[in-house]
């Protein structure tokens, strides 16, 4: 088992459970009973599932000893977010090159098709 | 170990596609010779230079790509199955210039080999690729990284990822 950062993040975010709760973190802080609200689940079940999002560093506890409410920690999921941008970009931006590539391309092979059959005209006239 | 020869679902792909204005036979040509792919292919602001390029079954495309900052990273294709002029299908990885797949350093779940097929359909003067990724030899947990990484992006992760991505837009601004 591996402990990077990105790996532990993307462990984390591999739960579909796990992505809706750091949905609803995303609009503010919220308490363990309000976060298992929307789930069919026994709340052993949902504290699992934070303390997995807590290691990966994706939420943390709140000041506030007695409501002890989680929030979303930012930081892991933009590495996320750039790292699979990085990834879908290699590509658009190949593609978005090869795009012109393919233009220039074309464009040369009329070029030359052009000045064959000017060369044949000439030679016909002759 | 059973996992790790099961084929991965749909679900876990990560499928692009792109309609490009030239014949198929053009673009087919674009991805399958060294002197086309070195115009186009990878990031922006990389140098890439095709060390090998066999184009055969289990034939291997091995290139570098020198980052803006002096870098050079290895990457390799390796075909399966090639169909002039509409399908393509390579595994593909980060290497060691030997073309020996290598962990990426920033991520040690990420799979270490991606199998990609892309097909080209004529449609009239143009041409629309489609291309699919889904992790090959992969343990559970390079699927998972994978599936947590494209899926859920591209797929909208169930509709929830919006609202994650305009907070982490507004953390940024």
């Amino acid at each position: 088992m591996t402990n990077d950062q990105l790996s532990m993040t993307f462990a984390a975010l591999a739960d579909p459970t796990r992505r809706a709760i750091l949905a609803r973190l995303a609009s503010g802080e919220a308490s363990v009973t309000q976060l298992s609200e929307p789930f069919e689940m026994t709340m052993p079940a949902i504290s699992k599932h934070l303390k997995v999002l807590e290691r990966a560093g994706l939420i943390a506890r709140g000041r506030d000893a007695q409501w002890r409410p989680r929030r979303l920690q930012p930081a892991p999921l933009k590495e996320v977010a750039s790292w699979v941008e990085h990834y879908r970009r290699f590509w658009e931006v190949s593609f978005d090159r090869l795009d012109a590539y393919l233009q220039e391309l074309k464009h040369e092979k009329n070029r030359q098709e052009k000045r064959h059959v000017r060369k044949k005209r000439t030679r016909q006239r002759r | 170990m059973s996992e790790k020869n099961a084929p991965a679902s749909a679900a876990e792909e990560f499928v692009t596609t792109r309609l490009f204005d030239a014949l198929r036979e053009l673009v087919w040509q674009t991805f399958t010779e060294a002197r086309h792919l070195e115009k186009w292919f990878g990031p922006k602001g990389f140098k890439v230079s095709v060390a090998k390029l066999e184009l055969r079954p289990g034939g291997t495309f091995l290139y570098s790509m020198q980052t803006p900052d002096g870098h050079t990273m290895w990457g390799k294709w390796v075909y399966r199955e090639i169909v002039a002029p509409e399908k393509l299908v390579t595994v593909v990885s980060f290497t060691d210039p030997n073309g020996t797949p290598v962990r990426h350093p920033m991520a040690a779940t990420w799979p270490l080999e991606v199998l990609g097929t892309m097909t080209l359909a004529a449609q009239g003067n143009k041409t629309l690729l489609t291309s699919r990724s889904v992790p090959i030899n992969a343990s559970q947990a390079e699927r998972d990284t994978f599936k947590a990484g494209f899926s859920s992006m591209t797929q909208g992760f169930n509709g929830t990822w919006d609202q994650l991505t305009e907070y982490l837009a507004g953390l940024k601004a």
